[in-house]
């Protein structure tokens, strides 16, 4: 057992966030446990060895103590003694158990712009968890250091649903994001976790791939307050080859959210030559305009070389404009370019005056023009969780 | 693939597994001795290990425990390598014998400090091993790999066992490389076709592994890979190539008729046929002859 330490104010929150982008708990394979330096020690976090053995749920029997998974689409068929392909969920005599639960091993304080989320609580914190694991396998993956690993490879903290909540509401977080890694695959901790928090007034986000089934995502829309999909693609062919996952359970997904009422936010990382022909963003703008409606914020942003496509450029400037023109010119009204600090379309518009009504810079406010959800400008509500 | 036919021997003596399920060290030895011999064409045992592995060299002995008891590679056929390994000159500090984790060797009867004269016994999780800082491109995926086949060991002998598995169709000696990466999960789609010939197919593996000796002694002929004690057959063999592939292909011909003399139908029927046999061996891969023309199976009962 090893003790990290931090503290956390917002002030203190604002200068690490410039600095380093909030507190660590963590790192993957071989890192130690490591707190942020200057912030003092008001909150402690204990690192552990130990996986957890708590029953997975949404799962079935088969013979020969075998069981098939029903949590995401991909219903992994897992023998006694083997894992999912998440690497996280284990069948032990027939029984599947999370190894995760409360066992994060990321947990920052983030911006809820960082997630990102613009029409939700602009200039909220968001404490921010992360286990070991996730149940597809993304070329471009920026945490892979974590979300292809398995639990006993990472250094975990021992953070159970109710001290997440308690440091949520120490580090005046209004959220609480399961993000990092694919939350899906620590399911039951996330679900018990927002049960919490809301008990608690403490609200929660989703910041997810999207491969989950749907009544395991109808359940868990319950709990939640909003949830930012990654639509990776608009193409079978770039999931399967370069995600290693399906297109059409995403969009499934994207439809149940909207039908659930949940807020939801959609992020395209535009990969140079993979995905970003004016083709395939007309099909996705036109898909998100008939099925998801005009009013969904589509993020779309930069990629930078890392994991398994490093021989690849960042995403040009020219290309995520591109996208945006032809997501507004299809009708959407809410289109941001992302991992471009300073470009103008990090901030947002009102979808009927046109007038900017919040500046951002990066990750921070620099003007606010809504009132209640109103633009201060027409009078015109902008759509999204203002309060 | 090569030009010669593989030669794969399948040797078995009904005295290495006795009537209570207990492995019979003396027979276990003298069967992997006469295994070896007939593989290499010799007379002695540690003399046919040296065409495989020179005297000095560091080696590694990738075990299989994952099932924890029963139809795990069994102690006793271990240290009758080991001895074999130290007849041909190589150092007894110079071997590892290796796995996932420490907790799983344990659990399947080997213990860190088993052999007195020096092999050790190491999981990748065990303090200062673990895995690769570098990492491997592994077909689409990518993966780690333990630091005992990285950096530990020059050579190494795959010494797994023989099993039915609820995707892979096969586990045996291929499949066992799993056990070298930090991800498995990722690498269990598609019956785990291509990616058994992926994983092989690592110049790392491909270059270090000279010898796959496939423990056959009790075979879990049906609900695998984890022990299921309904489906065990104490069959007393030895299956012992330098072609991976080739092994493998007669690995599963044994499985296939031990399922059948229990009434279990083919692989095939039950959707699990290991097709990534023949991936390992086609153009692509190159990894070995999985045709049986290009097989010279050698059967001897000792």
């Amino acid at each position: 057992m090893s003790e990290a330490g931090f503290l956390l104010s917002r002030r203190d929150f604002c200068r690490a966030a410039a600095a380093t982008g909030g507190l660590v708990a963590t790192g993957g394979l071989g890192g130690a446990a490591e707190a942020l330096a200057g912030l003092g020690n008001a909150l402690t976090l204990q690192t552990t060895t130990r996986l957890s053995a708590v029953e997975a749920r949404y799962y079935d029997k088969l013979e020969h103590n075998e069981i098939i998974c029903r949590i995401c689409p991909r219903e992994c068929r897992v023998g006694d003694l083997e894992r999912g392909y998440c690497g996280t969920r284990e069948n032990r005599d027939g029984i599947y158990y999370t190894l995760v639960y409360g066992l994060p091993c990321a947990v920052h304080v983030d911006p809820i712009e960082k997630k990102p989320l613009f029409h939700f609580l602009p200039g909220k914190l968001a404490f921010s968890i992360a286990t070991a694991g996730c149940n597809v396998n993304c070329k471009f993956c920026q945490n892979w250091d974590i979300s292809q690993f398995r639990p006993e490879q990472t250094r975990n903290v021992d953070l159970p649903p109710e001290r997440v909540v308690e440091l949520a509401i120490k580090s005046n977080s209004a959220v609480i994001a399961y993000t990092y890694s694919e939350p899906i695959i620590f399911y039951e901790y996330m679900y018990d976790t927002a049960k919490l928090g809301h008990q608690r007034g403490v609200r929660s986000v989703m910041i997810t791939g999207g491969h989950i089934s749907e009544k395991p995502l109808v359940d868990l829309c319950g709990q939640l307050d909003a949830i930012k999909v990654d639509l990776k693609s608009f193409s079978e062919k770039y999931y399967q080859d370069i995600v290693h996952g399906e297109l059409k359970p995403v969009l499934d997904a994207l439809v149940t959210i909207k039908k659930q009422g949940l807020w939801q936010e959609i992020v395209y990382l535009v990969v140079p030559t993979l995905n970003d022909s004016e083709k395939e963003f007309k099909e996705l703008c036109q898909w998100i305009l008939t099925e998801l409606g005009d009013s969904v914020p589509i993020h779309f942003t930069r990629f930078h070389p890392t994991y398994l496509l490093k021989n690849l450029p960042p995403t040009p400037t020219a290309t995520l404009e591109t996208a945006c023109d032809i997501a507004l010119a299809a009708g959407l009204k809410y289109v941001y370019i992302g991992n471009v600090p300073g470009h103008k379309r990090e901030s947002t518009h009102c979808g009927s005056c046109g007038k900017k009504v919040i500046g951002r810079y990066g990750f921070y406010i620099t003007e606010y023009h809504l009132q209640g959800g109103v633009c201060k400008y027409c009078g015109k509500p902008v759509p999204g969780v203002w309060a | 693939m090569p030009a010669e036919k593989s030669k794969v021997v399948l040797v078995r003596s009904a005295r290495s597994v006795t009537k209570n399920g207990e492995i019979d060290a003396k027979a276990t030895s003298a069967l992997l001795a006469a295994g070896l011999c007939l593989l290499a064409g010799q007379k002695d045992a540690a003399v046919s290990l040296a065409g495989y592995v020179q005297p000095r060299q560091k080696v590694g002995i990738k075990v299989n425990c994952l099932a924890r008891r029963v139809v795990v590679t069994q102690p006793a056929l271990t240290e009758a390598l080991v001895k074999l390994l130290q007849e041909a000159r190589v150092k007894g500090e110079d071997i590892v014998i290796w796995e996932r984790t420490t907790d799983e060797l344990k659990q399947a009867g080997y213990e860190p400090n088993m052999f007195k004269s020096g092999p050790r016994c190491l999981g990748t999780d065990a303090r200062g091993v673990g895995y690769s800082s570098r990492l491997y491109p592994i077909g689409s995926i990518g993966s780690l790999i333990s630091n005992i086949l990285v950096e530990e060991v020059e050579v190494n002998i795959n010494l797994p066992v023989l099993k039915d598995h609820n995707l892979a169709g096969l586990a045996g000696g291929m499949k066992n490389f799993y056990g070298a990466i930090h991800n498995p999960n990722k690498y269990h789609d598609n019956h785990c076709n291509p990616y058994v010939a992926e994983v092989n197919a690592l110049p790392l593996i491909r270059k270090k592994n000279r010898l796959t000796i496939i423990d056959c002694l009790k075979v879990q002929y049906h609900g695998g890979p984890a022990y299921n004690p309904g489906f065990v057959e104490r069959y007393g063999g030895l299956i012992l190539g330098a072609d991976p592939v080739a092994t493998d292909v007669v690995a599963l011909s044994v499985l296939e008729k031990i399922r059948n003399a229990h009434g279990r139908p083919p692989l095939k029927r039950e959707g699990r046929h290991p097709e990534w046999l023949m991936t390992a061996g086609s153009e692509k891969y190159k990894l070995g002859n999985a045709s049986w023309d290009k097989i010279e199976l050698i059967e001897k009962t000792v």
